[in-house]
């Protein structure tokens, strides 16, 4: 079992930088030889060759990838976390969403969906989001955000090295509890 | 005498000035651009929606497999099948010039970097030729080299972007048995003339093989661009936004090992180059055999502009006074093509001509009630209009969209007033015919084509030809991109030959040490370029900071809205004169897709950073769509 710890979003664009800062601090952390912590904020078309790149019989068997993302009808600051069921969108979507990632456009639900289109992302994704409140320039977090941003490195801790934990989950489309509330959510 | 309608001469030298006796060289009247085609004016559209059931408004919003926001209105006569207005919309501000003002200088190079997630690099290298010209900076030859390596680098990962990702589609099986069922079946049996080249025996085969997302082609250009990309990523660092590049050169450390492992990857493009170029042919002669009317599919007047990029170590000296000079020695010949004539490859010409007007974009006239013209001339003496860059502020103005008045966040640059075009293929054209590329074993200029000779690889050394073309319309235009990827790598390797050799000789050195002047007001320009082609940025410098920035990218000549004159834009005057040849007559059905390849083969790049207004029309936030948010409010 190789697990691939993951952050997505933006530097300096405050709330919508927590995946980014998590990532940055779980780096710092001791792991175990088969959990791998990284910034993948960039090209998600670039992100599913690296993940490729992995060697047969080493390949990720899961992922937990963490970021902010604008949902809508979630309080600032709220986490929500669940295992995707990896249901993709239309062609026409994913095909939207390969010309956003060439184009320079970073955003967990494009990441997760141009990986899993072309194969690269392992079947368990574990997904951590995190609702932002602002997003301008800057370095610090909103208030409700800050409050959490701990909550969320040790959740992403836990979900990565328990593999029990991260089955209690539950499978949820991209997005997860905002319209049908079964997953785990704090904040 | 290259200008037609500013009354711009020049004297025996060959100085510019101002033509004696015209009151006011530069108002809307005193130039007017003679033989331009003109937007129907919007009552008399309005008129015959009114009267006619078959003329009916079609809006394509967000015009998608473009990067960055574009939406595209439309009026049809579906009776004629032909279009009546054409709109081009950039639906979102770009606010570069304004949060680059009062900022060190050197910050431009990461800041303006983030207006693209394609090409980033592109501006970061114009950003810091603009400050080595504004401080007196000039690169040593290997950063020069490296930089134009790092550019054709950029190219590889952007043309097949375009061709087999972004426009491609258009031309798949899985767009045309749709919209012409007709030509599918007609493709099925047709053989495909450079099937020895590219594999595919069908021209239906190869259109089965760019269907998006599981089509070979596509799937073969989206791993091109991994190959492009690790190779600019081994001398630049980072990709789309470099650390490396710095005014007077690159901050990278050039060694043997990382241009041989630069290489590796660089020799791919060869005979991908072959292939695309056989591709592109291939497509483009059975659609005009099939129906020649998709020669007016997207077909302008052949007025294109490109300041040209690579420079020669030897010539480029970073000065104004200089550019005329080190601009005719770069690997891809600036030069203004007018009505597919080249009249100048002077950038000191050229830069003179342009202007911007802002009569149809969310913006505030700068000029005029009295205000001063800020640089009446440039540099050396020439004669500058007050819609120059240089004279240019940027004044956001939101409001609500009318066709009337104000309908895009884009403006309307002209060149001696007239709506010019910028993409890869001006490149090509303006180095075809101008003759003055450098000796090389690789690239000739014939002065009415280019001869690419590509290396052995899988496939055998051969030797491409593009050809200036008789009509100018969306299928030459990805024509054009397809031999430029030759054109381009071509450039590449003679650059690394010459770099190698520099290497050879112990000559490591990519950067000259630089200090910004905190004295006094200097002006600089960065000439370059963008995949896409035209790219400059105006800069001003004041006691240290930046006192005006101003950004001209390719896609703003392009999609830039009808002007004053009621002259289209490129995109506007290339749907105009789109015939509707799609097989249907139900308006229900319609998918627009000749409208949409007449647009998408300007390969259009939307500048993605929004910035969101409140009424009083100052910048409250942002939402950044780039690949990093590294934008301060202004």
């Amino acid at each position: 079992m190789r697990v691939i710890v993951a952050g997505v979003g933006y530097r300096n664009l405050r709330d919508h930088s927590v995946g980014v800062t998590v990532a940055d601090r779980l780096l710092d952390r001791r792991w175990a030889s088969d959990v791998v912590v990284e910034d993948l904020s960039y090209n998600p078309i670039a992100v599913g060759q690296r993940l490729e790149d992995e060697p047969a019989g080493r390949r990720f068997t899961r992922a937990v990838v963490v970021g902010a993302v604008e949902r809508g009808g979630r309080a600032p600051g709220a986490v929500t976390a669940y295992r995707w069921d990896g249901v993709l969108p239309s062609d026409e979507e994913i095909q939207r969403a390969v010309t956003e990632a060439v184009t320079g456009v970073i955003a967990l639900d494009n990441t997760l969906v141009v990986t899993r289109h072309f194969g690269a992302l392992p079947d368990d994704v574990v997904v951590i989001e995190v609702e932002p409140g602002v997003q301008e320039f800057g370095e610090s977090f909103s208030e409700p955000v800050a409050r959490v941003v701990d909550q969320v490195c040790e959740l992403v801790v836990r979900l990565a090295t328990d593999a029990e934990a991260s089955a209690r989950l539950p499978r949820a489309a991209l997005g997860g509890m905002v319209s049908a509330p079964r997953a785990w959510s704090a904040g | 005498m290259c200008f037609k309608n500013l009354p711009i001469e020049f004297d025996a030298q060959g100085k510019p000035f101002l033509r004696a006796g015209v009151a006011n060289p530069y108002g809307p009247s005193s130039a007017m651009p003679r033989g331009a085609p003109a937007q129907l004016t919007p009552d008399r559209i309005e008129d015959l929606l009114k009267r006619n059931g078959f003329i009916k408004d079609l809006d394509f919003d967000p015009v998608t497999r473009v990067a960055g926001a574009l939406a595209f209105h439309t009026v049809v006569d579906f009776r004629a099948r032909k279009v009546l207005e054409a709109r081009s919309v950039a639906t979102l501000f770009r606010g570069y010039e304004v949060i680059m003002v009062g900022r060190d200088p050197r910050d431009a190079i990461f800041i303006t970097s983030r207006a693209c997630g394609v090409c980033g690099g592109v501006h970061s290298v114009t950003s810091a030729m603009a400050i080595e010209m504004a401080i007196g900076c000039v690169p040593p030859p290997l950063g020069i080299l490296i930089r134009n390596i790092a550019l054709a680098l950029e190219f590889l990962y952007d043309h097949p972007l375009h061709l087999h990702l972004l426009a491609g589609p258009d031309y798949s099986a899985a767009m045309v048995g749709p919209t012409n069922p007709s030509l599918l079946d007609r493709a099925r049996s047709a053989p495909a003339p450079h099937a020895e080249i590219h594999g595919f025996r069908t021209i239906g085969e190869l259109m089965e093989d760019l269907n998006p997302l599981s089509g070979k082609l596509y799937l073969e250009a989206l791993h091109m661009t991994r190959v492009a990309r690790e190779a600019y990523v081994l001398i630049c660092g980072k990709y789309p936004h470099p650390q490396t590049i710095v005014p007077g050169g690159m901050s990278s450390t050039i060694t043997l090992t990382v241009m041989n492992e630069m290489f590796i990857r660089l020799a791919q493009f060869f005979d991908y180059s072959k292939k695309l170029a056989a591709i592109w042919d291939d497509l483009t002669e059975f659609f005009y055999e099939a129906n020649p009317a998709y020669q007016q599919v997207g077909a302008r007047r052949a007025n294109l502009i490109d300041t040209g990029i690579f420079d020669d170590p030897q010539a480029y000296d970073a000065t104004y006074a200089g550019a005329a000079a080190w601009g005719e020695r770069r690997w891809a010949t600036p030069g203004v093509i007018v009505d597919g004539q080249l009249v100048t490859t002077d950038l000191h010409a050229l830069n003179i001509g342009v202007e911007e007007f802002v009569e149809h974009s969310y913006y505030e006239e700068w000029s005029g009630n009295g205000q001063r013209q800020r640089f009446p001339t440039d540099p050396v003496g020439n004669p500058l209009s007050p819609y120059h860059p240089w004279n240019k502020v940027t004044k956001p103005r939101p409001q609500g969209q009318n066709w009337k008045e104000k309908y895009t966040w884009d403006t309307a640059p002209r060149w001696d007033r007239q709506s010019m075009e910028a993409g890869a293929y001006a490149r090509l054209w303006n180095t075809a015919v101008a003759r003055k590329l450098p000796q090389n074993p690789f690239i000739e200029s014939t002065g009415t084509s280019l001869k690419l000779r590509l290396p052995k690889g899988a496939l055998p050394e051969l030797e491409l030809e593009w050809k200036v073309p008789a009509v100018w319309n969306a299928f030459e235009r990805n024509r054009a991109r397809a031999y430029c990827t030759g054109f381009t790598a071509l450039i590449a390797l003679n650059n690394w030959l010459a770099a190698m050799e520099r290497l050879k000789q112990g000559d490591t050195r990519t950067s000259t040490p630089f200090e910004i002047p905190q004295r006094g007001e200097q002006r600089g320009v960065g000439f370059w370029g963008a995949g896409r082609g035209y790219l400059t940025h105006h800069l001003t410098l004041d006691r240290g900071a930046v006192a005006n920035y101003q950004i001209l990218t390719p896609s703003t000549w392009n999609a830039s809205p009808t002007d004053r004159w009621r002259q289209p834009g490129p995109y506007e005057e290339a749907v105009l004169n789109t015939p509707l040849l799609e097989e249907t007559n139900d308006p229900e059905k319609f998918k627009g897709i000749d409208v949409l390849r007449a647009i998408r083969s300007f390969d259009p790049c939307m500048p993605c950073t929004t910035h969101i207004h409140s009424d009083a029309g100052v910048i409250t936030r942002e939402v950044n769509t780039c690949a990093c948010g590294i934008d301060d409010e202004a």
